[in-house]
């Protein structure tokens, strides 16, 4: 199904449950085509190697809490500043908490659905 | 024509960051340490959102903010610290110092990290589009 959305304040919480629900295709077309994600600091991510990226790391079930602390909307492009964590496993099959303030930037398309275009999770270093 | 002070390659009647991060941040510096905020404007798009003052502004309150802000010639010293280009909107980060003088005259200084979204016109333009200082604002506290 579709998480896609016209409404960025419902954005991130929809995409919270695509992720939770383990459905790589609906987190993958939460995305634009040209879509860069940085899930690994300084290792910026585009085109199939994200796509991949999302189903190997679906594949370990992680489970995320996300919520925006800023939204900023400027026409067909949005600025969301998202405190989020993921419980996850290691490399070793143990629980791992990551967190981050992550720095999202959003397109809107000819569809009038909000797409991520940058996804810098730890976006923001304090 | 020439600006006073402006050495960067920049055209007051079609306003361009470039797609290059270094050149973006050169233009950026060299406008802001300008001391016109008309001049520095420039490089927001008309809807753009800027956070430097704390809150939010966007069009007019935008424009008339940077002029009062940048009167007094705060000098603005900023470095890449990323950049992502997603086909026509990219992501910036600086890191940056604001030196001013205080209402006593004393020097004051302001360090933080920024966070720009620059947006690529249809007109092959890039301009700002969205800023925003992690430390909230530009404006010291």
């Amino acid at each position: 199904m579709s998480n896609l959305t016209s409404d960025v304040e419902k954005h991130t919480a929809l995409y919270e449950a695509a992720f939770n629900a383990g459905d790589v295709d609906a987190v993958n077309a939460m995305y634009t085509d040209e879509a860069v994600a940085v899930w690994e600091p300084g290792k910026p991510l585009t085109g199939q190697a994200r796509k991949d990226s999302v189903k190997e790391f679906l594949a370990l079930k992680p489970k995320m809490s996300a919520k925006p602390r800023q939204t900023f909307v400027t026409g067909d492009t949005a600025l969301l500043i998202v405190d989020w964590s993921i419980a996850t496993v290691d490399e070793s099959g143990d629980p791992e908490l990551l967190t981050g303030v992550g720095v999202d930037v959003l397109r809107k398309g000819d569809d009038g659905n909000w797409r991520y275009a940058i996804d810098d999770p730890y976006g923001e270093q304090n | 024509m020439s600006i006073p002070g402006i050495t960067v390659d920049f055209d007051v009647d079609n306003p361009d960051l470039t797609g290059d991060s270094d050149t973006q941040n050169e233009i950026f510096i060299q406008l802001f340490n300008s001391g016109d905020g008309a001049l520095f404007d420039l490089l927001y798009r008309e809807d753009a959102i800027s956070n430097f003052s704390g809150s939010p502004l966007t069009g007019k309150e935008r424009t008339e903010f940077f002029k009062e802000f940048l009167a007094p010639k705060p000098f603005l010293k900023a470095e890449i610290t990323h950049a992502y280009v997603a086909g026509d909107v990219a992501l910036i980060g600086v890191k940056f110092s604001v030196d001013s003088t205080g209402p006593d005259g004393e020097p004051v200084r302001i360090e933080g990290n920024c966070t720009d979204v620059l947006r690529l016109g249809e007109d092959g333009r890039w301009l700002m589009s969205i800023d925003r200082p992690v430390a909230g604002t530009l404006l010291p506290q």
